[in-house]
């Protein structure tokens, strides 16, 4: 399961999907019981694995791995556990602002609760807001209600400390240095 | 929204959903530049060719567009065109302005061989030399000329012809302003931020750099009147001018082709520019070929960077107009060791208590701790000492 081998694209191509495309694309098609295309997100249950035992297990790409779970509050692992951080962070919709999503920070502590060592290792865990959606999908199509509460998907990264993750895709500071004694300079002819 | 013709089927994109065109500079070049070179197909026609010189970068984004997905960077082949038909540079003028190379160009390896080059360029608008800088960044990847593989793939003898050959990608520099702003972007989300978006400290140190270059360009008149002491002429420009790696760094921004500039500017940025220097060990690794450079040298050119901060964070607070001179041609910066016992023993007293007299508002202290991981991490083999001493050094 590890990469995106599965999906037939030329090379460069990855999964880095906006938090909008992951409630909108998987979240709620899961939730809904729909196939999600492309079916690359796999099912990992519950919180049971340490987040450096994903690989395999997870989709993994680039430094990021991605995977269902029922929702609970126990995310307690085999070696430690995810310690909410932050509020949680409304997603919306760009067409309409309307809210599709939570968003949840956590930070994987090894060791058992509260005296765990704090670790580098984040996970974002989103949910479908509950109410809103649900009751006017139950109202407009008169089944019963869909509990989109029972699902959750997440992605789980460990966080670098230079911050090198863009080195070749950003601008680095030194770029930035560059880019300012420009102004300093008299703008030459471009060659 | 009509969608790239080339990469949907039916009106569908064939592109699924959460997958973006994010390659690699390797994939880039071994992949899709030598392709392209080689005239062979390339599957889906990711990557589109345009005229550089017909396209101003935000029609290329529409151009260039890849799916229906959001896209934050674009890319495509380009052809060089000549400025002069004798002469090796590039002409890169648009309707609206001109794309201007910066920096050096980065060497770019695969299995730690040389695979490529990479420039960068910013966007102007208007005509040189009056343009006006845009937040248009461009990365132009060009095929190492000494590239044996392609050597062969082309020994047909059209080398010649396809050198011209360049894989483009655009974007537009990231503004940090608005988060820090925002009071949703508490210091703990910031710690949260997936690596798609930009590591912090650069939008920090960028914004430091803008507003430093703002305050320099109001207090230049001050300075000039009220000559600090603080930056003290430099004893001289040391033995490592003759070696060519001050006129490296001083002539960054053109030094693409060295002989383009002409001599007498030259000279004169021996006298007009600050006397700046960075390590460069982490960073280009070409500069360092360039020149025999000693490395210890590292410790002390951080210092100076940092001196410009503080003496940029004071100027917020409070008074400090020092900083004027690194605009000012007529001043310089004490060469580092002027200063260096002083902010030792501003260190020793004062690092226990560092964090507390940061002026107040929380956006520096962002920007403050950024800035220091970043440093900190280039540094490596030396102390944290030297940066400890931003909440004080100058007072």
């Amino acid at each position: 399961m590890a990469g995106s081998s599965n999906v037939n694209l030329p090379p460069g191509f990855r999964f880095y999907p906006t938090d909008e495309e992951l409630v909108v694309h998987f979240l709620r098609r899961k939730a809904t019981l729909l196939p999600c295309h492309p079916d690359v997100i796999p099912d990992l249950d519950l919180y049971s694995f340490d987040p450096w035992e994903l690989e395999g297990k997870a989709l993994g790409e680039g430094n990021q791995w991605y995977y269902f779970s029922r929702r609970t509050q126990n995310r307690i692992t085999n070696n430690g556990y995810w310690k909410v951080v932050g509020a949680d962070e409304p997603i919306n919709a760009t067409k309409n602002g309307r809210k599709i999503g939570i968003k949840k920070c956590l930070v994987f502590y090894i060791g058992e609760a509260p005296g765990g060592s704090k670790t580098n290792w984040i996970m974002h865990e989103y949910r479908l807001p509950e109410g809103a959606s649900s009751s006017s999908r139950s109202k407009t199509t008169g089944k019963a209600k869909i509990d989109y509460s029972k699902w959750v998907v997440c992605r789980v990264y460990e966080q670098s400390c230079g911050g090198n993750n863009d080195a070749n895709t950003e601008l680095s500071c030194l770029d930035e240095v560059f880019l300012s004694l420009d102004d300093l300079d008299e703008i030459s002819l471009p060659n | 929204m009509p969608e790239n013709m080339s990469i949907s089927v039916n009106g569908h994109s064939r592109v699924p959903p959460g997958f973006r065109f994010h390659p690699t500079e390797e994939e880039l070049l071994h992949y899709y530049l030598r392709k392209k070179v080689a005239y062979e197909k390339i599957d889906l026609d990711v990557i589109r060719e345009v005229d550089l010189n017909k396209l101003e970068p935000w029609d290329i984004q529409e151009t260039c567009r890849i799916g229906s997905t959001p896209q934050s960077d674009w890319y495509f082949f380009s052809h060089k065109d000549k400025k002069y038909p004798t002469g090796t540079r590039t002409n890169r003028a648009t309707a609206a302005g001109f794309w201007k190379a910066t920096g050096r160009d980065k060497l770019i390896y695969s299995n730690s061989r040389r695979i490529g080059m990479r420039k960068t360029l910013v966007f102007y608008r208007g005509r040189a030399p009056h343009g006006q800088k845009t937040d248009w960044i461009m990365h132009e990847y060009r095929l190492d000329d000494n590239t044996t593989d392609l050597k062969e793939s082309n020994a047909i003898g059209e080398t010649s012809q396809d050198e011209g050959w360049v894989v483009c990608r655009i974007f537009k520099k990231k503004n940090h302003h608005k988060t820090l702003d925002s009071p949703i972007q508490s210091s703990i989300m910031a710690e949260m931020e997936t690596p798609l978006e930009s590591p912090r400290d650069q939008g920090s140190l960028e914004q430091i750099l803008h507003q430093m270059g703002r305050s320099c360009n109001q207090d230049i008149e001050s300075m000039n009147k009220n000559n600090h002491p603080r930056f003290l002429k430099p004893t001289a420009i040391t033995a490592i001018s003759g070696s060519g790696f001050q006129d490296a760094f001083m002539k960054l921004p053109n030094l693409e082709s060295p002989n383009a500039s002409t001599p007498s500017c030259q000279a004169n940025c021996y006298k007009s520019q600050p006397h700046f220097q960075m390590p460069t060990a982490d960073y280009d690794s070409s500069i360092a070929n360039s020149a025999t450079f000693d490395f210890d040298m590292g410790l002390n050119d951080w210092a100076t960077l940092d001196r410009i901060v503080v003496s940029h964070l004071q100027s917020q607070s409070e008074a400090s107009k020092q900083l004027a001179c690194f605009n000012d041609p007529s001043v310089k910066f004490s060469s580092p060791s002027d200063h260096e016992d002083l902010q030792l023993q501003q260190l020793q007293s004062l690092s226990s208590s560092s964090n507390k007299s940061y002026p107040p508002t929380q956006d520096y202290n962002n920007e403050i701790t950024d800035l220091w991981s970043f440093t900190r991490s280039s540094m490596m083999s030396t102390s944290d000492g030297p940066l400890c001493h931003i909440s004080n050094a100058g007072i």
